[in-house]
Parts: C-alpha cells; structure tokens; sequence
C-alpha cells in the first residue's frame, strides 16, 4: 500500500473508532440522535455545607433584614411569638419548607425509575425532621387547588440543562426562616438544584404574595455525603409545654407589645458573644423590597427618602385571590374529591358537601344550594356507582370460586348483565340553615328513602324520603308558626331535630358510627359539626373556612367565642397522622380540604383577632376606631375581602359586637 | 487516636444537633429576666430534645399555677448527673428561670433547681446552663 494512502486510512479507521466510542458514550450517558444529555445523578446523601445566613444559628428576633415583607408580613411576623412550637398543634411540626433544606442532619435523596424507560420517575427527598418530600418528574399535573395542603406541599420537576428546576405548591403555612418571618399558605416555591461534581447548590425562591412584595430568595450548599446515615428525629411532643391548664392556649404579642423586635440592635444577643448590632438601620433591619436593593445605599446619607425610592422589584407569579377562589370555584360545576375511608368531598358551586358512600347507601352533609341539585345528584350517583355497584373483574372461573356451590362464576353477571344501581340517599344532616347548606334539601331529600314502612309487601316502600337532620334551631329558623310566612318552604326542613349537646345517627352508617356535634352560639345558634368515627372525617359546616374569615350572624345568636370553641372542638376530636399532618381530614363549609394543622392556623388566626378587638375596646375604642386600626391587618389579604357579602368590615364588627354582648 | 478524633467530631453534631431543635431559648424566653417558682413538682419529663419540668407555684398575685420549666436534653443532663430519676412527683423544690416573653404565659427556662429536702441543687456549676 502506498504510504500517502495510509494515512486516511489510518484516519478513517480512528474516525470511526472515534465515533464507534462516541456511540458508546451516547448510550451511556442518555444521549444520543434527538436526545439530551443525561442530566447529573443527584440521588444519593448530601452533608449541609453552609448558606449564606443562618447555618449554624438562628437570626435574632425581629430580624427581617434581605426578607421584601410588606405591613401585613411584618405584623404577623411581630405578633407570633416563639412559644407557638411549644403548642399541642405546633410540637411535632417539620421544618417549614423554605427552611428545610437548611435544617441541621444532612439530606438523602433517593430516586424511583420507570421500570420501562428507567427515566427518573420520581425523586424523594429526605431531611431529619421531615416527612418524606416527593419530586415528581413524570409530567403529571399539580393537583387542584381544593386538595389538601402539606409541609412539602406538591412538587413537579424538569430538567434544565443540568439544573432540576422544582415547581411546588399545595404547602402549609409556616415561616420563611427560623425565628419569626412567617409565611401564608398562599405561598409557591421554586427551586433550582444544581449539581456541580460534589457540590450541590440550591437556590430557593419563595413566592408568598400575601406577606411579600416580591419573591424572597436563598441559597443553600450540599456536598457529597456518600454512605452517611440519615438521623430520623421521631416527634415525642405530647404536652402542653407553654404551662397553665388551658389546652387551648394561643400564644401571641397584641401589636406594639413584642419588645424583642429590637433587642438584637440595641443589645445584642445575651446568650450568646454577638453584641448590639447598631451598625445596622433599623429601617433596613424591619425588611422591606426597598432595603434589599443596592439603590437603598443612597438613602443612608438622608439625601434620598426611601419613600421616594425606586426599586426593580420581581413580580409575583401567585395570584392570591385566583388561588383563594380556586379553592372554592364558582363554577357551576360539581367536582369529587376522596377524602378518606368511605367520605367524599364535592365542590359543588363553591359549596362542600360531605359524602358517605357505602354498601348501606349515601349519606349527604349538606346539599348545596338549590340550582345545582340535579348535578349534585348525578355526581352523588355517579360515585356510589363507581364506589358500591361497579363490576367486579372476575377471579376465579366456576367451582374453583370460594364459597359456591355451582358451576357458575359469581362474576359471570357482571359481564352479562348491567351492574346493580346505586343506593340511595339514606340520610342527610345539615350543619346550619345557610341557604347554600340546605337549598337542596327538598329535591335530594325526596328522592332518597331513608325510613321503610310496612311487612313484607310494604317493606320496598319508600315512604317520607331521606331524613334530614339538624339541630332544633335550624328548623327554628327555617320554618315559621302556622299561619305565618316560612323563609324556606317546608319540604326543606329538618325532619329529626336534637336539641343536646350532639345526636347520634340511629345505627351505625356504611359501617362506622356518625356523630353530630352541635356548636353553640358559632356562626349562629344552630351550627353543628359531623364526625365519621371509622373514616376518620369531620365534616365542619361554616366553623371553619379556607376562604374567608367566619360569617358570624349575632342576630342569629352567633359569637366570635362560639366560633373559637367550636374549632378547639375539632381539635380535641381529631388526630394528627404524623408531624401535625394529615390523619383526621376536615371538610370545610368552604374551600379546600384540611387537617389539625390548618384548624389551628385559622383557630389561631380568630383568637389573635379577637384578643386584637378586646385589647381596643377595653383602651376606649369605638367600633369605628376598632376598624380603623386593622386589627385583621396581617390576615385580610387571606381571608378578607372588601366586597361581596362578608366582608372584614363585617367580620371586624361581629368581632366587636360579640364582645360587647359578653361584657 | 483516629478513633477518638470521630467520636470527639461525632460527639459535637449531636449536640449541636440537640441545641438547634425547633426553637431558639433567646427567642421564647427573656433571659434579661429571672422569676422564683417554690412549689410542688408534678412531673419530670426526660427526653430529647429538651426536658421539662412541671412545677405547681404561686404566680405573682400568689395563684397557684401550672408552670413548665424547659430543661435540657438527656444527653446534657447525663453527662451533668442527673438521671429520669433524679426528680419525683411530690418533691418540693424552688426553681429559677427565664421567664416566657409572651404574658401570661406559665413557663421559663430553667437557670437553677434546688430541693431543699436532701440539698440537691443544679445550675451554677460550671456547664450546668441550659444550652
């Protein structure tokens, strides 16, 4: 062979040897023609390296510096006090999740793959004192926004180039950082992992539109831990560790009376070597969107008023009042969620409607308001098929099924025939006399059959419909003394009233024992609560909202302090499944599905309200006055409205005259 | 040599561990402040991460209260002599503490816990803070 044509042979054969390995190493890094590169493996232990403020400590009280809060975020800040974890509701709490990726003990992230594609399906990421924390990278949708919120809250992921962007949302409220920045339950997060050889950085934003003016952002550093043991704190709170012998005690400061705020500027922490930190203004200390850009600097030599200042500030990507309304849609529409055990949730027009649905037939609390009947129907119809009379898929063939004495497979009939109907609606309990709670009473009422009359050739007829169950006060306020004009027709009333302290369903109900609880004085004189004992669900009414403050009707007997009681009741019913989340499920009158942990942010929320209220009216406040000072500040962008028919001015007013009664 | 340098290393992410559980003292206590519980031990609860001691004592307008008294870890306690059955229900004691910054709040952070009846004491000794 000539020599001159060696060499491109030579060529050729390491171009290919070349690209024969490129090949290779296409295949195994993921990529290869028309896919990217494998993103970096991140699942494995990490060791909590540092961040740029609080690793090894926490920021003194009052210390809001970097955090763009606005009034209402820094009130609540003000207001909650430390002592709040040593509550029954509060001790076994997690780190809330923007802190948790600083929380102290190391992070395990473990990965689940497609056994098909082995792409990563999901990622699940572990702290010490945390429950575990899903990533999903599947592409599934994030839930809709009546499900419950978590400490984690729901998190998707995707691959950008080699950082793992994280969307959460669904997350409880809680605090930005240790101490006491306080964070809504409104807020979404947004990670970006990065993995730089054994470096991992993470980069937190946290989007609470409620209490900040634009999104506040940290960053946190991990390296490489391979082989180290995750430490699992197990919560033993058990106790109540604030002392005295009120259970339900909520500690807080009234505005102006949290004297600590300061203390770190003036002198320092005594517990520990850090000395008064004077250097620092007390403008930029209390936070603010203004103190946290460069441009702040030129207000320092008192040329430029921060009043006047100019900041780019971010913009949020949260729309609370779409979010909050979304948990509640006025949307003509009745949508299903499972809630536990045999109970449902429908959001039926931005109405809740309990659920039971069982082998022994359908049990409602509540029937929403009269013009969505047919389709509550049809969904209640539609579920107790789904749940009670589907077909069963066959398991057996002839005489090999268990406990048949025929060669003739119990299943064959669900596959010749149609499947059974549905049970009916057995019974239905009203949790107040709220247009919105009983307008479907007459039309879901008759169709059910709840009481039987007759022997055998009268034991199908269906005689008086379902019963409808209430406490006495709401047929009271329903009905009308003969001869006088009834506000809602009498086909609607209550048909088995109780007047104690709560009603039993006559026998057990698809397998579990119901209990009506009646909770005096709340939002009116006849509120009850609804407890499903096996299911595990209470069934709140009106008590307790997700989308609004309380509607207290005092002219209906109602109270700020029935309304405190009756949610310290659910409390003192339900139970935690684990880290205060989860096990017992509450089904709000309004708004998304909750647990312990959500009762007690909004008990909480009531009682600093109304001691706010107390605290003006016993300085000489008029009602005028009481609504001028905002004593609902921190809360009215969750819960307040300005318009419609409950709004803070209403809510503020039903406070004071509450008050006022009990004096 | 090896060895020991671990468990020196091992020995302070525990603590440390323990000292940074969910709530700060500075931040729930003001340890500016002192206040005298003399009364009756109800109960002694030893556990991580922090123990705490039940004490029924006269408030300031001399009514009996509930008071919990935050106490340290087992580890910390351990190491200083006391043990799960150092304190018994019914032991007479008189307590100093860091007040709650919340008021009317019945706890505090203990500073010292004397009992008269045998001379037991802690607090004062060198490392017997609560940390």
């Amino acid at each position: 062979m000539h020599k001159a044509n060696r060499i491109p042979a030579a060529g050729l054969v390491l171009a290919a040897a070349m690209l024969g390995d490129a090949l290779v190493f296409a295949q195994l890094d993921g990529s290869g023609p028309g896919r990217a590169p494998a993103p970096p493996d991140i699942a494995q232990e990490w060791r909590l390296d540092n961040n740029e403020r609080d690793t090894f400590g926490q920021a003194p009280l009052g210390d809001y510096t970097g955090i763009p809060f606005n009034d209402a975020g820094r009130m609540r800040s003000d207001t909650t006090p430390e002592s709040i974890w040593g509550t029954l509701e509060y001790q076994c709490r997690p780190h809330s999740a923007p802190h948790q990726w600083r929380g102290l003990g190391g992070a395990k992230i473990l990965k689940e793959q497609d056994p098909i594609t082995r792409d990563v399906s999901v990622y699940h990421v572990q702290f010490m004192r945390s429950l575990d924390r899903p990533i999903f990278m599947d592409g599934r949708p994030h839930p809709p926004a009546w499900a419950p919120h978590t400490w984690t809250g729901f998190s998707t992921g995707e691959w950008i180039g080699n950082t793992l962007k994280v969307t959460t949302t669904h997350l409880k409220d809680g605090f930005l950082r240790r101490g006491s920045p306080q964070t809504t339950d409104m807020y979404a997060m947004t990670e970006f992992i990065t993995r730089h050889d054994d470096i991992l950085t993470i980069v937190t934003v946290i989007d609470d539109p409620i209490y900040l003016d634009q999104p506040y952002i940290h960053s946190t550093t991990y390296t490489v831990a391979s082989g180290t043991s995750l430490t699992a704190e197990q919560c033993n709170g058990s106790f109540a560790e604030n002392g005295g012998t009120d259970r339900h005690w909520v500690p807080h400061f009234l505005p102006g009376e949290n004297s600590a705020l300061t203390e770190w500027l003036v002198k320092g922490d005594p517990r520990s070597t850090v000395g008064p930190e004077n250097w620092v203004p007390l403008e930029a200390a209390r936070g603010g969107v203004k103190t946290i850009y460069p441009e702040y600097r030129s207000t320092l030599n008192g040329k430029v008023s921060i009043n006047t200042l100019t900041v780019p500030a971010l913009r949020s990507m949260v729309s609370p009042d779409k979010v909050i309304a979304a948990q509640s849609p006025r949307d003509g529409q009745v949508h299903v969620l499972p809630v536990q055990g045999n109970v449902y949730m429908l959001v039926a027009d931005g109405t809740n409607i309990t659920v039971s649905v069982g082998p022994e037939g359908v049990a409602l609390v509540n029937t929403g308001a009269p013009q969505m009947s047919d389709k509550i129907l049809a969904a209640v119809d539609q579920l107790a098929r789904t749940v009670v009379a589907s077909p069963a898929t066959n398991r057996c063939f002839g005489a090999t099924c268990p406990g048949v004495w025929s060669w003739s497979s119990p299943y064959i009939n669900t596959i010749i025939s149609s499947p059974a109907p549905a049970r009916s609606i057995r019974s239905i309990v009203n949790t107040s006399g709220a247009p919105d709670h009983v307008g479907g009473n007459e039309r879901l009422a008759k169709v059910g059959s709840g009481f039987r009359a007759g022997g055998l050739d009268g034991a199908v007829a269906n005689v008086e419909g379902a019963p409808v169950v209430a406490h006495e006060n709401v047929l009271s306020r329903l009905s009308a003394p003969a001869g006088k004009q009834a506000p809602t027709p009498a086909g609607s009333w209550p048909t088995v009233t109780y007047f104690d302290e709560f009603y039993k369903l006559p026998t057990t109900f698809n397998g579990e024992g119901v209990v009506v609880y009646h909770e005096p004085a709340a939002n009116t004189d006849g509120d009850s609560i609804v407890l499903f004992r096996r299911s595990e669900v209470i069934s709140a009414g009106d008590i307790f909202s997700t989308i609004s403050y309380p509607v207290i009707d005092i002219a209906k007997g109602g109270s700020v302090q029935g309304v405190i009681s009756g949610l310290n009741h659910i409390l003192d019913l339900a139970f935690a499944e684990y880290r205060s989340q989860g096990g017992t499920w509450i089904v709000p009158g309004h708004g998304r599905l909750s647990d312990t942990a959500d009762v007690a942010s909004y008990r909480n929320m009531i009682v600093m309200i109304r001691d706010r209220v107390q605290d003006l009216m016993e300085k000489g406040r008029t009602l005028e006055q009481v609504k001028a000072a905002r004593p609902s500040l921190d809360f009215d962008g969750r819960y307040g409205s300005s318009t419609g028919p409950w709004t803070t001015d209403m809510f503020i007013e039903a406070v004071y005259r509450s008050l006022q009664e009990k004096q | 040599m090896r060895k020991m340098f671990l468990f020196v290393i091992a020995a302070t992410v525990m603590a440390g561990t323990a000292a940074y559980a969910h709530h700060s003292y500075s931040a729930t206590y003001d340890v500016s402040q002192q206040v005298t519980l003399e009364g009756k031990l109800v109960q002694f609860v030893f556990k991580n991460p922090h123990s705490f001691v039940t004490v029924q004592a006269p408030d300031q307008k001399g009514v009996m209260q509930r008071w919990s008294v935050e106490w340290s870890g087992t580890g910390q306690l351990t190491n200083q002599g006391v043990t799960r059955e150092t304190l018994k229900p019914g032991d007479e004691v008189v307590v100093l503490g860091n007040p709650s910054r919340v008021r009317g709040e019945y706890k505090a952070l203990m500073v010292s816990l004397k009992r008269p009846a045998d001379g037991f004491t802690w607090g004062g000794r060198t490392g017997e803070a609560v940390d």
